[in-house]
């Protein structure tokens, strides 16, 4: 069972994340609250996916045709976590803290599960959803002469603007460079254990 | 498939509800805009922190904004160097604005009140060697410390003031312009650039809050 072991490394990801003094450090700043804290909690969730057994996937697949459901919930999540009102307010909620991470941990959780059943068109829709909006929430970050959050300064605001949309074409680059490593043949997608993604059941 | 349909609806519908809370249903994108809307829908007590200042007999905020009429405050500390040089010209000009009602005879019922997130710095002393620098009218514009540091941190989150060092010895932090009624209540909320908006409604108030006064 190799599955345990992305398990473990799932579980104390998200230990680790939670303690007080790594989420201090990780919202001591804009670009690392939304780009480091967001991506590694996404990440905990994914390495934890691999814990549900075979049957609980199947029972997930019939509410996940074609990875739709699980990718609607992640852009749904990423959405609403851009608004720049939740970075403020998560800093001085704990009830809206805890709300964003553990939404960020389900999504890693949905998107895992997604990923592979979703095939490249269904893939290409979400990724043409989500870069987009990077980028304009980027720009938006960029341009804005005002701090949108209180707890941030403008330079900071700026900064991740910039890497926002650096992170968006670094994304798009690398999801076309992979599917034209997969359409040309030389390498297919490995199916998921436990389940055939071409056909789930209805 | 249908379940799937069905979920990702549900999804979507759960996204939007959680949007529309967090954004007043999409009147605010920020926390200051949120806090604006908040104050001018609900007034906001303040809390009962003692204060002291140059030529300020009062021992609490709430007793000192108790004094009658309005009040328009800011957050400063003395040694800024930046967004309070603003805040500071704009207070000029609101001081003003106010001397020139009172020349015309009109009661003074707005007053300004500037106080300092600074307090283990900004002493009555330094407050009153920085009164002088913007040449500050005692009778209409007064400059107050919380002297307790707990007190002062009860107030700036009362009142969603966030204060944050910049790394370079200054401070950044959301300044506005903040009308208080005469019961001590924040009211409005107004940007440093709407100074005349924020005076004209102070007047306003403080004609509405004027014992018998018709209005």
């Amino acid at each position: 069972m190799n599955a345990r072991r992305p398990w473990l490394a799932g579980g104390a990801l998200g230990l680790v994340l939670a303690l007080p003094w790594t989420r201090e450090a990780m919202e001591s700043s804009m670009w690392r609250h939304m780009l480091l804290q967001f991506p590694a909690w996404l990440l905990a969730g994914a390495l934890l996916a691999a814990a549900l057994p075979p049957r609980m996937r199947a029972g997930v697949t019939r509410w996940n045709a074609h990875g739709i459901a699980g990718l609607v919930a992640v852009a749904v999540t990423l959405a609403v976590l851009m608004v720049p009102r939740v970075l403020d307010l998560a800093l001085r909620r704990p009830d809206i803290e805890a709300a964003k991470l553990a939404a960020l941990l389900l999504a890693g959780v949905a998107l895992r599960l997604s990923w592979r059943p979703a095939g490249l068109v269904v893939q290409f829709f979400f990724l043409g959803n989500l870069l987009p909006m990077m980028v304009v929430v980027g720009q938006l970050y960029i341009d804005s002469p005002l701090r949108l959050c209180n707890a941030y300064l403008l330079d900071d605001q700026a900064r991740l603007g910039a890497w926002l949309i650096g992170g968006a074409a670094t994304l798009g680059a690398a999801w076309l460079a992979w599917t034209g490593w997969v359409l040309a043949g030389r390498q297919m997608p490995p199916a998921p254990a436990g389940m055939t993604a071409q056909n789930p059941p209805r | 498939m249908w379940r799937t349909a069905l979920l990702s609806l549900l999804l979507l519908l759960g996204g939007w509800g959680a949007a529309s809370w967090l954004t007043h249903d999409f009147q605010v994108w920020t926390d200051e805009g949120a806090r604006r809307l908040e104050v001018a829908l609900r007034p906001l007590p303040t809390p009962p922190v003692g204060v002291d200042g140059p030529g300020v007999v009062a021992a609490t905020l709430p007793g000192l904004l108790a004094g009658g009429g309005v009040t328009i405050a800011d957050f400063i500390y003395t040694d800024c160097r930046s967004t309070c040089l603003t805040l500071g010209s704009s207070f000029q000009q609101l001081q003003a604005a106010l001397q020139a009602d009172r020349a015309a005879g009109a009661p003074a019922t707005v007053r300004l009140l500037s106080i300092s997130f600074d307090g283990a710095r900004d002493d009555p002393v330094a407050l009153r060697d920085y009164a002088r620098r913007l040449n500050a009218d005692p009778a209409l514009w007064r400059f107050v410390r919380v002297p307790q540091a707990a007190q002062q941190q009860a107030l700036l989150d009362r009142l969603g003031v966030v204060v944050v060092p910049d790394g370079r010895g200054d401070y950044e932090h959301n300044a506005a312009l903040l009308v208080f009624d005469g019961q001590g209540r924040m009211v409005r909320v107004f940007d440093i650039e709407e100074r005349q908006l924020a005076l004209d409604y102070a007047r306003h108030l403080a004609r509405q809050q004027a014992p018998g006064a018709a209005s």
